[in-house]
């Protein structure tokens, strides 16, 4: 017996592969949307591997410092060091800023942190990490920034020492490092003009500018320089120690809030991103409704160009199962070209996208297996109304 | 030897109530095997609900019906596997030839024996076989859009021939073909029909080619009378 639904395909492939292509597009949508909610999971978890930590310190009845606002005083890792079980501990701020590059803004996460403890970026792609205590920078590499390359922030030039690779903020924000001190007086010196304003400010405050203490108004403007909070301190752990135990005592000798890696991914995965999650998979499922339409709509024409030639199929003696086979395997010929499209073009534009997207071996087998299923189902009408053809028809009057 | 086709009372109505229609009032017919016999009649005589009657296409609602001697309807009562017979045992013929646009001619033909069962081999064989008996062995490569429309027919015919059936059941074949490649036609069924004892029935409303059946029924109104040929013709 003959391919009847390969020959057919064969016959007007061109038809067949354009509609085929089109709807692969179509799949390739649906699988970068799949990515993309990928690819935020996947940069959440990335971000809790940033800096190495095993508890997160925040300011108390905050879901700091990615999901909230937190404060914490910059002291206050001294006291935590003395918790039994925390080996390291590293302050950490972040910032969202512009920052100027190449006649053009670039939107950066400035996280400040201290060289050698917690916070600290690792692998990194080039450079070297920082060993001076100023003025020195490491940037994502998304930032755009290259090596040696200088760059203003606020009232100072960095250099740029090092690169990293998948580290954003949950915004999407790509990191840029500096030394904690710099980060922090960014942050008070939000700019120039508050600055200004602030000095006048203090200067006309009669308290701090008594004509008989020479010095004074320098240094309490000099104390107003710089931040004295961080966003969160970092600890990390002793071997063998019990994270839930250290973040127990910690909440209730401390008045802070501290959350284990599991606590940030709920946070992070389960109330920061939920909500874009929700979105895609709403795209995803009226995306997968369209395909499968589509589908369907082009197996039925196809089937209804065809009326003639079932009806004489039909009338010469071919089995219903026959025709439904050429109808079956037409659709799943369809699902499978739309799939090794899409699945291209997914492959080939998720680099263009902005945030990163995460194509999963495992997704893309899945949706195989949905396209296929998708495929079978659509054609299930077309099958319908192909057995519903009268031999008669083909007779004629 | 039984008559290839032998109908008696068959009754056909289409329809129910105030909306029925009865096509077939009462048909007798009997063909033998190797003859070619005319059927014609003015339009809504019922020619083609006969014809599909005949193919096992549509089920009569009364009457008798038997091919070479085996009942295949009888008065309500109906063979199990109508599609398997019209397979083996009944080749159409249409006005136009409705070839399978996305197979080539060999395999238009050879799909019947295919759908029997046949190894493609060797139905391939055998269509080309049949394509060469109707003088159109040198298109069997061929795409169907690529035949003219009298080639078309052949190829038809052959098809309808393939599998050597009993019967044959032709509904205006000749209606698209000028009166040579019509009268072509016949001789080819004519020549098939002695070759190979085939029952030929030919629906037409054709005045060129009337002339060369040796028997004729008419049909009125849902009602057939016979005629001889050439008593016509005298
Ligand atoms: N499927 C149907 N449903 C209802 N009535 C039908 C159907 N098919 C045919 N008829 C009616 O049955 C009668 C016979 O129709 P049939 O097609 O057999 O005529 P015919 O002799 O082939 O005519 P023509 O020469 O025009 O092809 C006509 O009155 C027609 O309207
Ligand atoms: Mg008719």
């Amino acid at each position: 017996m003959i391919n009847l639904a390969g020959r057919d395909i064969l016959h007007g492939w061109g038809k067949f592969v354009f509609t085929g292509v089109g709807l692969g597009l179509l799949i390739g949508v649906t699988l970068s949307m799949a990515g993309i909610y990928r690819g935020l999971v996947d940069d959440g978890q990335a971000l809790l591997g940033i800096g190495g930590a095993d508890l997160w310190v925040v300011q108390r009845d905050t879901l700091g410092p990615y999901a909230e606002p937190s404060n914490v005083r910059d002291d206050a890792y001294r006291a935590l060091l003395g918790v039994r079980g925390v080996a390291e501990a590293g302050n950490v701020t972040y910032l969202t800023m512009q920052v100027q590059h190449q006649g053009g803004d670039v939107r950066v996460m400035l996280v400040g942190f201290e060289p050698g403890h917690p916070g600290e970026p690792g692998n990194l792609v080039a450079g070297r990490p920082i060993t001076r205590s100023h003025y020195e920078a490491i940037a994502d590499e998304r930032t755009g920034f290259r090596l040696d390359e200088r760059i203003r922030i606020r009232r100072h030039e960095y250099t740029v020492v090092g690169l990293t690779r998948r580290t954003v903020s949950s915004g999407g924000d790509p990191m840029l490092f500096v030394p904690l001190q710099d980060a922090q007086e960014v942050q008070f010196l939000k700019d120039n003009d508050a600055l200004v304003n602030e000095r006048a400010r203090t200067a006309a405050n009669p308290a701090f500018n008594r004509p008989g203490v020479p010095g004074l108004l320098e240094a309490v403007q000099a104390s107003q320089a710089s931040s004295r909070t961080v966003n969160v301190v970092m600890l990390r752990l002793a071997p063998y120690t019990d994270e839930t135990v250290v973040a127990r005592e910690i909440r209730r000798w401390k008045h802070l809030e501290a959350y284990t890696r599991a606590d940030m991914e709920e946070i992070l995965i389960a109330k920061l991103i939920a909500t874009s999650a929700k979105q895609i998979f709403m795209f995803l499922v009226i995306l997968s409704v369209v395909s499968a339409a589509i589908v369907a709509f082009i197996i039925y024409t196809m089937t209804l160009n065809k009326v003639r030639e079932i009806a004489v199929l039909k009338l010469i003696g071919a089995r219903n199962r026959t025709i439904a086979g050429m109808i079956l395997q037409q659709g799943l010929g369809l699902g499978a070209i739309g799939f090794i499209v899409g699945k291209t073009a997914a492959t080939l534009w998720a680099p263009i996208f902005p945030k990163y997207v995460l194509l999963l071996p495992g997704d893309a087998v899945l949706g195989a297996a949905l396209v296929m299923a998708i495929c079978a189902l659509a054609s299930i009408v077309a099958i319908r109304a192909a057995l519903r053809i009268d031999p008669a028809a083909a007779i004629g009057g | 030897m039984h008559p290839a086709i032998e109908i008696s009372g068959l009754t056909k109505r289409y329809g129910e109530g105030d909306a029925a229609v009865d096509a077939l009032k009462g048909v007798d017919m009997i063909v033998q095997p190797g003859e070619v016999v005319g059927l014609i009649g003015p339009s809504g005589s019922g020619k083609s609900t006969l014809l599909k009657c005949l193919g096992a296409v549509i089920e009569p609602t009364a009457g008798r019906m038997a091919l070479a001697g085996e009942a295949i309807y009888d008065h309500g009562w109906k063979v199990a596997d109508l599609r398997a017979l019209r397979r083996d045992r009944i080749g159409f013929v249409f006005q136009a030839p409705y070839l399978i646009p996305f197979l080539d001619v060999t395999d238009n033909v050879a799909l019947l024996p295919m759908l029997a069962g046949m190894p493609n081999g060797k139905a391939r064989d055998r269509a080309r076989q049949m394509l060469a008996a109707l003088d159109v062995g040198h298109r069997a490569q061929a795409q169907v859009a690529q035949l003219s429309g009298g080639e078309q027919q052949r190829v038809a015919i052959a098809r309808a021939l393939v599998n050597q059936p009993p019967i044959i059941l032709a509904d205006e074949p000749t209606a698209p073909l000028d009166s040579e490649r019509a009268l072509t036609v016949i001789r080819i069924l004519n020549e098939m029909a002695q070759r190979f004892g085939t029952a030929i029935i030919v629906v037409t409303h054709d005045e060129k080619i009337i002339p060369t059946f040796r028997r004729i029924y008419h049909i009125r109104d849902g009602r057939t009378y016979e005629e001889a040929g050439e008593a016509r013709a005298a």
